[in-house]
């Protein structure tokens, strides 16, 4: 007689094997007991695994006309079916994956290069904004200059700089509009200046490019008086940065510049 | 199949030839990224930006240095 507990972790055949005793007489068929085991059941939690887990001493007892002999068999234990998460050269379990294995490769190796490529990229834009942000504070860049080679600008051009974190106009004005500027009747202006207050060279005109109405930065060589504009409301300036139409109510702006030397300008 | 094959034995293999591969991926992978940024931006702000309104100003011929 075999006694088992009932636990779906043992299973065992009905399957009886004969002892090495030879029989004394013949043969006699005997009805033996059926091993009955349990279904299996569920167990999804620790304490139903507890209470199915074989503990303590099984007992197996044998006689004579009963089983000698219980084969615990594990042919019949279902391996859980992983084929959703093989990738395909691995799916057949009797092929050899040996030959499709570079694919495999490849194709991880793929995303981990993919992934550093975008990491570097990531890495370089972190870094460039920190020693860009190590770049001359404010007190340095007030104390700015700006050194210009004249001989770039041709004439009736307007070239725009950056000096101290402001557009920087310098214009390299025709004899006809140096003319035209100086001609101006300052009467009729709205903030009176002469066009010789505003430039030391008069073929050269420096000025901030900053609309004193509203600090937008007017565009060169359009307008009314064909010297600057305002796009954002309409302000027109002359070739000598003078308002002349529209909404500012000041000239541009002159910053302190001079010429140390023939075709070299320095502002600041 | 036979190109990735090829692939893992020219390139992911070593590492040396991993990692000029990144490197240079990263160069076209920074263009390419900007790029379709900028784009983006620049299809998102269509008809606000100062290229779309610059006609409206007349010829202003401007020169930019730094």
């Amino acid at each position: 007689m075999i006694s088992l507990p009932k636990s779906p972790l043992l299973y065992a055949v009905t399957q009886t094997v004969a002892n090495l005793a030879k029989p004394v007489g013949q043969a006699v068929v005997t009805q033996t007991e059926k091993i009955v085991v349990a279904p299996q059941r569920l167990v999804q939690t620790s304490y139903a695994m507890s209470k199915l887990t074989p503990t303590g001493a099984d007992r197996v007892s044998v006689s004579l006309c009963s089983p000698a002999q219980v084969r615990f068999a594990h042919t019949d234990v279902q391996v859980p079916d992983f084929s959703a998460y093989r990738r395909d050269g691995t799916k057949d379990s009797r092929a050899s994956s040996a030959p499709t294995a570079a694919k495999r490769q490849a194709f991880t190796y793929m995303f981990v290069g993919g992934g550093t490529m975008a990491g570097a990229y990531a890495a370089k834009t972190v870094v460039g904004e920190f020693v860009s942000s190590l770049s001359a504070s404010a007190d340095v860049l007030a104390m700015a200059k700006i050194e210009i080679k004249l001989a770039d600008i041709p004439e009736g051009k307007n070239m725009t700089f950056k000096w101290r974190g402001k557009p920087l106009f310098v214009r390299h004005r025709t004899a006809e509009e140096i003319s035209t500027e100086q001609a101006v009747d300052i009467s009729q202006l709205r903030h009176a200046e002469t066009d010789a207050e505003r430039v030391k060279d008069p073929e050269w005109l420096v000025l901030l490019g900053i609309c004193t109405h509203l600090g937008c930065v007017p565009l060169a060589n359009a307008g009314d008086y064909g010297g600057y504009y305002c796009p954002c409301h309409g302000s027109h300036y002359d070739a000598s940065g003078r308002i002349r139409k529209g909404p500012a109510p000041l000239n541009m702006e002159i910053p302190e510049y001079e010429f140390p030397e023939e075709g070299l300008l320095i502002v600041g | 199949m036979s190109f990735l094959n090829k692939v893992y034995q020219a390139v992911f293999r070593r590492t040396s030839t991993f990692a000029l591969a990144v490197v240079t991926g990263a160069f076209f992978f920074e263009r390419g990224f900007d790029q379709g940024a900028e784009a983006l931006f620049r299809y998102v702000n269509r008809g606000k930006l100062y290229e779309d309104v610059k006609h409206q100003f007349g010829g202003a011929g401007e020169e930019e240095e730094e």
